[in-house]
């Protein structure tokens, strides 16, 4: 019997050995490679179901839309659009496209825009990101929602080389939106080939910079420079490597031994020595980290409490100490950017927030109910909620608990709004100021807090509306006053830096902006 | 066990309080003898003091951040104060070797002010007044300037509660369910295992979800789920044994004389296997501390200040070049607690078998 | 025992059933589900996700759907990973487990073993309480410290072994040392401790003091009667813990990058990807319940005093 089972296991291991053996052989390291950490493996290579920033990082390599994004600044470049105009409405955008191919040679033309965008609003495309064009694309939703045909989409191919976008409103940095992946294009002639299987290597049919060239799930996937490119003569790296791991020291551990050349993240334990390294790059990033309170629940319903709360907490120890990346102390949703300048938000001293809570009725702390702070798992989540605590409880005599989640159950209190102060983050989609606040609206889904106020709804539906320029920004300036300086209905803690390891001096092409969008195709080996 | 062993035993429970003593007394004397089980248990009894007197002991609070006094380094010597400016001026000192400058101005004069801020500076803690950079941590500080040496102890509160209470939970339920199926075997036997493989087999990590989501945060819960799994292989292991020995003369010669079956199992069968059954118990404590950690992680754990052995050794692992205090104290002190529970397990074994001098 | 092995086996599908529908229901009570991220998305869209993947039905049906595509041997499509089905993420993934499971299994197989037994024949001497303090440490210290000191050890001081990869480059199998060698610790130190208890059981017992007194040679009896009988709690221990091995470890795997199945079994709970969730359930569960088998068999081998009728 039993060497019947170690026979078994044999042919197990030998079965197991010949099925790994086969794809692993590699080139060693000669030509110019950049490796980089994905922080995941990604989710998909149908850019029509990807929802995540390790998946951008490869829709600059694999794929390109009408426009791709400046290295530097993150404005938009031309990409498979050579040109476009707007006409005086600042509604209709006309692209004019260059001639160029797939990478198996099939022409890309304005109907492949057609197509492509109509997939990713087909409802049964099921797209995650389909928000996006259905929320700037005039017709778009009603195709979305299923209520209306997908002739209903304003968009349309003029001719071969000319195609035409309707907007629903005239958004500003519309045309950098259409870098995102959201507005890619797809070869649904590929598609149509291999429906199930279209995105794995011997399939694969792109129009970026590069194609792909081998994907191991959770080890790695590898792209190669694309031949039919159109502006292959800027692509300079002959292979990149996306390594995927979610745990940041491992990660950090390859680049520190040379096994990366890009790590998008560091650790926060090792920000002591990090800073100390030359290759150490921090940006402003434009993301901000807030406390949301649920404005329903007693004792944070009361305005004067909230900014009592807020006033309490010494942002500037916590950015130096705490998170200590060079982050700055927030007072306000959005974080500063161009035109737009932000509300003051609640500032003062330890007594004008003692003051506050003796008003509410809690002089001194006394008869404060515990308060509860929610937050998912993380070090660095548990790092700044454990801080806060402290400063609450030494500042304003308040005790608090902390409650911590995993992931999904959080997401879902939050959503639920079964909360009293919850941690959260936000991310600029496309730079404006718009993108912090308009998840704030009375009723919104995201809205977990049940902030509520009309003279901000107005304000925000007015800014909708109305085209680019101070005027707008004053509407979205008055949302955010009433939102954060008078309501308090969240609780900015500081605004976000982007940190990366990467030797600036071996490598060209990447720097440091205020999206972090690093498109690959301008990469190149000093 | 011999012949003559089962005569003992049987004696025993003729004239319980004359030998019933000197069994207990046997076995003392021979635990005594033994050395490394001695050791284990100065080592249990003392760990288990600290803990139950924790609040009493001249100790910090374990919670109390002194923000200035971030990651500093175990020391009988310095003071708090001196670590500070010392680590302060290092930093200083390696920024500007990167910069290729002296110090600046403003790096000296804010080193300057933490020197006359040592002896002067002052905060209230429990209605106190402490020179606060006149603390000393024998184990070091963590992150937000905590003592690690409060919660190393304040964990050890917790990760010990765990670790017997996941080993009592696996004693009651594993040995009881493993030797029913083992002895009456057949299909009681059947239907147990089936039942073991299942739970097995099921998704913990999300029925630790769903748990946490219906009935909520709090310790009884957390007890409650390292109860359902912690049994199920001591029950594989004991099943095992009892199914070995279940048909030897000694058990034969019980059931002749009429012995019950919970009486076979309880007092003939179970006390051949107590050496395994220690040892297998003893092993697991690592693990449900571990689990412990793991729990924290899908939020049903301590809840934070209040960390675990497990956490804060979890944590460490993060930043272990930078600062290996805050991974050695954590976890040298579970290691030793762990050696005095194996040890003084395997001690206790051969203290309570009068037939363990056989030498091979 | 013909009889005894046709019913066990027989006995597998009812089990494996009770397990998939069990945990097909109750991992849909969790809060949150696969689609759920920062962003919430707008109604309409999660409904159109949702109907993509038959998720608006209702449960019963759902769950015949998913019965009658498992029997198909199709586990049908990751919410997670869009590309590929469960069943090419488990294929790709099964085998590097596998073989790291094994390697660390076999030597930490034949290393406790003999390292239980030169301590129970050694019983309190110096050499007992060196092995067993070897074998406390590997089971104290956890893997996920273990596992990044030798990464800070070995690849990052001394620069012999890259930080973490599988059959990476021109390393090769080397970047097997450091998965096995923190994989097998723990374990390691189970079967040490196992397998000294039990033999200092059996050392003591009658039989050997009966195969003494005939004067059979110490050999003899040590690998005839002593190691057979002591290997009974370790035989025990190994079916739930190769099934546990086998199937992959989340640490190991996360902190030298090995792509392997440990990772989905947590990563899949936390994404609330239902279908890989029951895709590892199954997998582990067919695992563990064969080992369990091949224990009950491995026993009778053992123990000649254990029958089943």
């Amino acid at each position: 019997m039993m060497k019947k089972i170690l026979f078994l296991f044999l042919i197990l291991l030998v079965v197991a050995g010949s099925v790994f053996a086969g794809g692993k052989k590699e080139a060693a390291k000669e030509k110019a490679e950049f490796l980089v950490w994905n922080q995941a493996e990604p989710q998909s290579l149908d850019w029509h179901q990807i929802e995540g920033v390790p998946e951008h990082r490869i829709y600059y390599s694999l794929g390109e839309g009408l426009v791709t994004s400046d290295p530097d600044t993150a404005e938009p470049l031309p990409g498979v659009a050579e040109s476009w105009d707007v006409d005086s409405s600042g509604l209709i955008y006309t692209f004019h496209l260059r001639k160029t191919t797939w990478s198996d040679g099939v022409p890309i033309t304005a109907k492949t825009f057609v197509d492509s965008w109509l997939r990713v609003l087909n409802p049964e495309t099921a797209a995650p990101y389909a928000w996006f064009p259905a929320d700037v694309i005039a017709g778009a939703a009603a195709y979305n929602s299923g209520e209306a045909g997908p002739e209903s989409v304003k968009i349309k191919a003029v001719d071969d080389s000319t195609f035409q976008v309707e907007l629903v409103g005239a958004m500003p940095a519309i045309v950098s939106a259409f870098s995102h992946y959201a507005f890619a294009i797809v070869p649904t002639h590929a598609i149509a080939k291999n429906p199930d299987s279209w995105t794995q290597p011997e399939n694969y049919v792109g129009n970026g910079p590069f194609v792909l060239e081998s994907w191991e799930p959770q080890d790695k996937l590898t792209v190669v420079p694309n031949d039919k490119y159109w502006d292959k003569k800027t692509v300079k790296l002959d292979r990149i490597v996306y390594i995927p791991t979610d745990d940041d020291n491992v990660g950090f551990n390859m680049y520190l031994n040379g096994e990366v050349d890009w790590a998008p993240e560091v650790p926060l334990a090792q920000l002591e020595s990090v800073k100390l390294m030359d290759d150490y790059v921090v940006a402003p990033y434009l993301g901000v980290y807030y406390y949301i309170f649920q404005v329903e629940k007693e004792p944070v319903n009361d305005v004067r409490v909230r900014k009592a709360l807020s006033m309490g907490l010494d942002r500037d120890t916590l950015v130096k100490k705490v998170t200590g990346a060079g982050e700055t102390a927030a007072y306000s949703m959005v974080p500063p950017m161009a035109g737009y300048k932000p509300t003051p938000g609640v500032k003062g001293t330890i007594d004008d927030a003692k003051k506050l809570l003796a008003e509410a009725g809690y002089p001194g702390g006394k008869g404060f109910p515990e308060i509860e702070i929610l937050y998912n798992t993380s070090d660095r989540h548990l790092k700044i909620a454990e801080f806060v605590q402290e400063q609450w409880e030494k500042n304003l005599g308040i005790k608090c608990t902390l409650v911590n989640q995993e992931w999904k159950t959080y997401l879902d209190t939050r959503k639920q709004g079964e909360f009293m102060v919850a941690r959260a983050g936000w991310i600029a989609d496309y730079p404006d100021p718009s993108t912090f606040l308009e998840m704030f609206g009375s009723g919104k889904a995201m809205n977990g807090g049940k902030y509520s106020n009309k003279i901000f709804d107005e304000n925000m539906e007015a800014a909708a509306r109305m085209a680019p320029g101070p005027e707008r920004f004053a509407k979205l300036r008055k949302a955010e006053d009433v939102f954060i300086t008078e309501d308090h209905g969240v609780m900015p803690i500081y605004h976000y830096v982007s940190q990366s390891m990467i030797d600036t001096n071996k490598w060209g092409g990447w720097y440091p902006n205020a999206m972090d969008w690093h498109p690959t195709k301008f990469i190149y080996k000093k | 066990m011999s012949s003559e062993e089962i005569k003992k035993t049987a004696l025993n429970e003729f004239d319980q309080p004359v030998k019933g003593v000197s069994l207990w007394n046997d076995a003392w004397k021979r635990l005594k003898k033994n050395k490394m089980a001695m050791f284990g248990m100065y080592v249990v009894v003392f760990y288990i003091l600290i803990s139950v007197f924790a609040p009493l002991l001249p100790i910090y609070s374990f919670k109390h951040q002194v923000i200035d006094h971030q990651f500093l380094p175990p020391s009988l010597t310095k003071n708090a104060g001196q670590l500070y400016y010392e680590k302060t001026e290092r930093q200083f000192q390696a920024l500007a070797d990167k910069e290729k400058r002296p110090l600046s101005e403003e790096e000296l004069s804010e080193l300057e002010s933490i020197k006359s801020r040592i002896d002067t500076e002052t905060e209230i803690v429990d209605g106190k007044e402490v020179k606060i950079h006149h603390k000393r941590y024998l184990f070091g500080t963590d992150y937000l300037g905590r003592d690690l040496l409060a919660r190393v102890i304040y964990g050890g509160q917790i990760s010990i509660a765990i670790g017997f209470i996941g080993t009592v939970t696996s004693v009651f339920i594993g040995i009881v369910l493993g030797a029913i199926a083992g002895y009456v075997g057949g299909k009681v036997d059947y239907i147990i295992m089936r039942i073991v493989d299942v739970i097995y087999g099921l998704p913990y990590m999300m029925l630790v979800i769903i748990f946490m989501a219906i009935f909520g945060k709090n310790i009884l819960n957390l007890f409650f789920a390292l109860a359902i799994v912690s049994w199920l292989t001591v029950a594989r292991v004991v099943r095992g044994q009892i199914m070995s020995l279940k048909n030897s003369e000694f058990v034969e010669a019980a059931k002749c004389s009429g012995a019950g079956t919970f009486r076979i199992i309880f007092k003939h069968l179970l006390p051949n296997t107590l050496g395994v059954i220690i040892v297998f118990s003893t092993l697991r404590i690592p693990t449900f501390i571990m689990l412990e950690a793991f729990l924290s992680f899908l939020g049903l754990g301590v809840s934070a200040p209040l960390a675990s052995w497990g956490s804060l050794v979890g944590q460490a692992v993060d930043g272990m070049n930078l600062y290996p205090w805050r991974l050695f104290f954590p976890a040298a002190t579970m290691t030793l607690f762990l050696f005095g529970m194996n040890f003084l397990g395997d001690g206790l074994r051969d203290a309570f078998d009068p037939q363990g001098k056989n030498r091979f | 025992m013909t009889r005894y092995i046709i019913r066990r086996f027989l006995g597998l599908f009812p089990t494996l059933l009770i397990i998939i529908t069990i945990s097909f229901f109750i991992i849909r009570i969790a809060p949150g589900g696969p689609f759920d991220s920062e962003k919430t998305l707008p109604k309409q869209i999660m409904e159109n996700i949702e109907k993509k993947y038959h998720l608006d039905e209702p449960l019963l049906k759902q769950y015949a759907r998913y019965m009658i595509s498992v029997m198909r041997g199709d586990l049908g499509p990751s919410y997670r990973y869009k590309d590929q089905d469960v069943n090419y993420y488990i294929g790709k993934s099964l085998p590097n487990s596998l073989i790291l499971g094994s390697i660390a299994m076999t030597i930490s197989l034949v290393l406790g073993i003999l390292a239980g037994m030169i301590s129970a024949l050694r019983q309190n001497t110096w050499v007992d309480y060196l092995v067993m303090s070897v074998a406390i440490i590997g089971i104290t210290i956890p893997l996920f410290v273990i596992g990044p000191v030798l990464v800070y050890i070995f690849a990052m001081k001394l620069g012999w072994l890259p930080t973490s990869g599988w059959f990476t480059g021109r390393y090769g199998w080397v970047t097997l040392i450091m998965p096995v060698i923190t994989l097998s610790a723990d374990k390691f130190a189970y079967i040490a401790r196992l397998s000294r208890a039990s033999i200092l059981e059996i050392l003591r017992s009658d039989y050997i003091r009966t195969a003494r007194a005939k004067g059979l040679k110490n050999s003899t009896i040590l690998f005839k009667h002593v190691l057979k009988g002591g290997l009974l709690p370790v035989v025990s221990y190994l079916g739930p813990a190769f099934s546990a091995v086998l199937t992959g470890s989340i640490v190991v795997e996360t902190v030298f990058r090995v792509p392997g199945l440990g990772k989905f079994f947590v990563q899949s709970a936390l994404n609330r990807d239902y279908t890989l969730i029951l895709g590892t359930v199954i997998v582990y569960s067919v695992i563990l319940i064969i080992m369990n088998f091949v224990v009950d068999i491995i026993y009778a081998y053992l123990d000649p005093r254990i029958s089943y009728k």
